[in-house]
This record gives C-alpha cells, sequence and structure tokens, in this order.
C-alpha cells in the first residue's frame, strides 16, 4: 500500500470518509489560526478552540439536517 | 531616526508572488517567519495527503477543471502534481487503444474518459477517494489564497515582522 501511495487511490469506505475530514479541519484551523493570531505563542491553543468549535458545529450541522430530513412532512 | 522604525520595505506584489509560489514564502519576505514555516508545512502537507489519497490523478485539468483552478493555488505543489498526471495521461495515450464499450447515446467527452479511465486501471480516481482527495489538494489551494492576501496586504501597509516588535518600534525612544 506504501508503495502505491502517489500513485495509485487508496480504497475508502464510505464510513472512513468522515473521519478523513478530520485532519482537513485542523489544516484549516491552522492555517487560519497562523495569519490571524496576534501572538504566535498562543497558536496552538487557538487552534485547538477552533477547532472544537468546528467539530462541534458540524456536528450539531449534521444533526439539524438529519432531523430536518426524518421529521418533515 | 531611530533604527527600530527603519523596517526593510517590501513589495506586495512580490509578497503576493512569493506567496503563491511557495506557499508560506510571502510572510517569510515580509519578516513573519514562524507563521511562514506553519503555513508552508500545512499547505503542503494537506496538498500532498490528498494526492497520496487519490494517486497521480488527483491533479486533472481535463475533467475536474474547478478542482484543478483551486490546486494550482498551492503554486509549486500544484505545477508538480499536474506534471505527473500529465507524464501519466501522455504514457497511456501513447500505448495501444483499448476497445470500451460505451452505452448508446453517450457523448463524445464521456467516451473519452470511460476510455481513459479503463487505460489508468487502478490508477482511475473513483468515488469516494476522488472527492476526498480533491477535497484534500482544493482546500489546500483556497487556503494559500488566503494567505496570498495576507501577505500582499501586509506589505502594501507596509507592515513587517510579528505583532510585539511593531509594538516596540512604536514607544518612544523605541525599544531595546
Amino acid at each position: 500500500m506504501i508503495a502505491g501511495l502517489f500513485t495509485h487511490p487508496v480504497n475508502i469506505d464510505s464510513g472512513s470518509g468522515l473521519l478523513l475530514m478530520l485532519p482537513l479541519l485542523a489544516a484549516v484551523a491552522i492555517v487560519y489560526k497562523a495569519i490571524r493570531v496576534k501572538d504566535i505563542r498562543k497558536l496552538p491553543k487557538e487552534v485547538a478552540v477552533l477547532m472544537v468549535y468546528m467539530v462541534l458545529g458540524l456536528v450539531a450541522l449534521g444533526v439539524g439536517l438529519w432531523l430536518v430530513q426524518e421529521y418533515w412532512p | 531616526m531611530s533604527k527600530h522604525t527603519d523596517k526593510p520595505r517590501s513589495n506586495w506584489l512580490i509578497a503576493a508572488f512569493l506567496a503563491w509560489i511557495v506557499p508560506g514564502a510571502g510572510h517569510f519576505y515580509i519578516g513573519r517567519r514562524i507563521r511562514a514555516v506553519v503555513i508552508f508545512v500545512t499547505i503542503g502537507a494537506t496538498f500532498w495527503t490528498g494526492v497520496a489519497i487519490g494517486g497521480v490523478m488527483t491533479v486533472d485539468r481535463r475533467y475536474e477543471p474547478w478542482w484543478f483552478a483551486a490546486e494550482m493555488v498551492t503554486g509549486v505543489h500544484g505545477l508538480v502534481g499536474w506534471q505527473r498526471s500529465r507524464a501519466e495521461y501522455n504514457k497511456l495515450m501513447r500505448e495501444g487503444r483499448i476497445e470500451v464499450e460505451v452505452p448508446l447515446g453517450t457523448s463524445p467527452k464521456l467516451a473519452e474518459r470511460m476510455t481513459v479511465d479503463a487505460k489508468l486501471q487502478d490508477k482511475a480516481l473513483v468515488a469516494p477517494a476522488d472527492t476526498i482527495a480533491r477535497a484534500y489538494s482544493g482546500v489546500a489551494g483556497m487556503l494559500n489564497l488566503m494567505c496570498i492576501f495576507d501577505a500582499a496586504v501586509l506589505s502594501a501597509m507596509g507592515l513587517w515582522g510579528e505583532g510585539k516588535r511593531r509594538a516596540a518600534a512604536a514607544e518612544p525612544g523605541g525599544g531595546s
């Protein structure tokens, strides 16, 4: 599998696809805070806080959309 | 004139170009070195994680032009990815033809794509890997777009270095 990286696509089942979004969220949080944070020493803490907000927000959005599609007449 | 008010001049066009061609280089140019390293590592890792997931055809100008446009904003990363996928595509086109049965009424473009995918075989990118791979590489480009704007605006405003240095320079007599 390692030899095929960067040449062949990786087989991904639909369940692990959602988990793969977490590193992407981390990258977004890191780069956004890297350009916005006033004191660079506070970067790790601010990235962690932003990530928590993002994950909670996405979970809330997912739950909300599920409720709509489940119970909307 | 106090040496603390003599900050290096920077050109916003150069800052923007550097920020595009190598993610983080624009911030390095304007004196924000730690942020430059963080940006360089994060955007590079995000882009190449996408290519690792999706394989060599992740950067695909022919069939995914919008994702391709986003990937090109990563500068050298996108250009290298494009070069690799072009080399793979050209190699396939030089090989013998493979006859593929396409349904009646299939558009020529879709028929061509089906033929290319048949040649690619296990290198062809299908769901869900294609979405995730291009999300990684495309989002890396969009993040770099944000960094390009940031570096250009900071340079245009004449700001240089980290925040604490600017505050020290503003104090009467300058900082230590």
